[in-house]
């Protein structure tokens, strides 16, 4: 079944369009890897189903309704989480409420408590101000912070961009269960690579349109979109 | 023994440019940009808070009105004209709150003239400790002020909407995306930074004369303690107002009662050269 649907979907800053059309679906379930070359538009894609796009034509559906006429609020109030590729905690609130802040949460002390439980050294430092976190910690904030509304969907922006290249294995780790937890994932990755082998299908965009689209296990195994955007050959 | 006593007369002092650089730095971090109509905001105040007292005889009921009747201009201020430029320039906004002030002081001038108006109080002997003076008044100005500032910083750090509050002011794409209505936000901040401005108003009121202009000469201090506390910073706003203050009034020996102002202007131009982000801001700002 279709979770999320992008239809034609054009947009960007100004008057300036970054994405050109681009359709594309996401089912239930499953873990989709967005890749491509930098300015492609894949962080703007993430953008305009959140609402944080100013500029956006055509329809992106999530669950039946279309997105577009809504604020970012009621899209996140409807089921979505978003982990922003920067600036995605709130550095001068502390851990606790991080968590706290965040609207529209069933039994609140409860989510928190559940949180706490998965990600446990947010627990241990939960009085420290967010700004002070590592770059590990400070991912699993964000993903606790989004996480809070037990969402249905996450769209998940380069969220390895910021880790140690120790830490980025945890934080595939991490995506990957989260399918597990009713949870499905678009995830905007440059490790295009790592994301695809953690996902079910891929998409590559160029030129903020969809380039390649598919299984995840052909496209790593497709020549041409290792050559192009995938990063290296498949027999370099 | 002199010095102690200027010393106790810049903490009341202090107080009310804490008070109304609180207003400023709110307004700032959250709806990012100086507000220019904050001293006309403390005016308005002054004279609901006269009116106020002159009906009831209370300066409690004083400070009531004056936190109501300010809180609820500054919401309509938001309401008419901010909300509606939210997406324009800083210095669009910075010009709309000069225009709101220059409005606000036209309106007091009509109803209320030009005069020179006190409140009437009564008079009283001050309390002596170890030689220095402090006026029954004084105390009660700075009881309110601490009330204020202790509702203030409550409603900031333990309630749901404070910390939505400090949020928008961290991020506000990310408030967003953690279910926050800027909207709500946005309405908490103004009744909040107008009732300050309301409470700053009333105190400058109660310790001068109230004139349509009087909140006008306070914005320049108020706006070196928001800068000297950092710009965005609720904590620093009112330290660096207690210092402002205290410093004002050790230097009346040395340059008079009327260049002390001056003062305020020398150490906000030497924090935007040395430390422009002042003493507890961050680079950005805003928090």
């Amino acid at each position: 079944m279709t979770l999320l649907e992008f239809e034609n979907v054009r947009g960007g800053y100004a008057e300036v369009d970054i994405l050109n059309g681009i359709s594309l679906s996401l089912r239930q379930g499953e873990i989709l890897t967005v890749a491509g070359t930098n300015g492609a538009g894949k962080s703007t894609l993430a953008k305009a189903a959140v609402g944080l796009l100013p500029r956006v034509t055509g329809r992106i559906v999530f669950e039946g309704d279309d997105l577009v006429p809504l604020p970012t609020e009621a899209r996140i109030a409807r089921g979505i989480g978003y982990v922003p590729q920067v600036s995605n905690v709130f550095g001068s609130l502390s851990i606790l409420e991080n968590l706290q802040v965040v609207v529209g949460v069933k039994d609140q002390a409860r989510r928190i408590g559940e949180l706490f439980e998965a990600f446990p050294v947010l627990a241990e430092r939960k009085r420290a101000r967010a700004g002070s976190l590592s770059g590990g910690e400070r991912q699993q904030l964000a993903f606790a912070r989004a996480l809070m509304t037990r969402p249905r969907l996450m769209i998940l922006d380069e969220p390895t961009a910021a880790l140690s290249p120790a830490k980025v294995a945890d934080a595939f780790d991490l995506i990957a269960r989260l399918p597990s937890l009713g949870v499905s994932v678009l995830v905007v990755e440059q490790r295009a690579r790592q994301s695809l082998a953690i996902s079910d299908r891929g998409c590559i965009l160029d030129g903020g349109q969809v380039a390649l689209a598919g299984d995840a296990k052909i496209l790593l195994a497709d020549e041409r979109a290792a050559e192009l955007y995938l990063g290296q050959a498949i027999h370099a | 023994m002199f010095y102690a006593q200027l010393l106790v007369n810049g903490i009341v002092q202090g107080l009310v440019i804490g008070l109304a650089a609180l207003s400023i730095t709110l307004v700032f971090g959250i709806a990012r940009f100086p507000n220019a109509a904050t001293g006309d905001f403390m005016t308005f105040g002054a004279f609901s808070a006269l009116t106020a007292h002159q009906a009831t005889g209370s300066i409690l009921f004083g400070g009531l009105g004056a936190i109501v009747a300010t809180g609820l201009v500054s919401l309509l201020a938001y309401w008419a004209v901010f909300r509606r430029l939210a997406d324009r320039s800083v210095v669009a906004l910075l010009v709309a709150s000069i225009g709101i002030g220059f409005l606000l002081r036209a309106v007091l001038g009509v109803v209320f003239g030009h005069g020179q108006q006190v409140f009437q109080v009564p008079l009283t002997r001050p309390y002596v400790f170890n030689g220095i003076r402090v006026m029954p008044l004084d105390l009660q100005l700075a009881a309110v002020a601490a009330l204020a500032l202790a509702l203030v910083f409550s409603l900031l750090y333990l309630t749901p909407i404070g910390r939505q509050m400090r949020a928008v002011a961290d991020n506000r794409d990310l408030a967003r995306v953690s279910g926050i209505r800027p909207g709500r936000v946005m309405v908490a901040l103004w009744l909040v930074a107008g009732g300050v401005a309301g409470v700053a108003g009333m105190m400058l009121g109660i310790k001068t004369i109230v004139t349509p202009e009087f909140g006008w000469e306070m914005l320049l201090p108020a706006f070196t303690a928001a800068i000297l506390g950092g710009i965005g910073s609720p904590v620093g706003a009112v330290a660096a107002g207690l210092i402002l203050g205290v410093a004002q009034e050790l230097s009346t020996p040395f340059v008079g009662f009327t260049y002390k102002i001056a003062l305020a202007f020398i150490i906000m131009l030497a924090v935007l050269l040395l430390r422009p982000r002042g003493l507890f801001g961050q680079l950005e700002g805003a928090r």
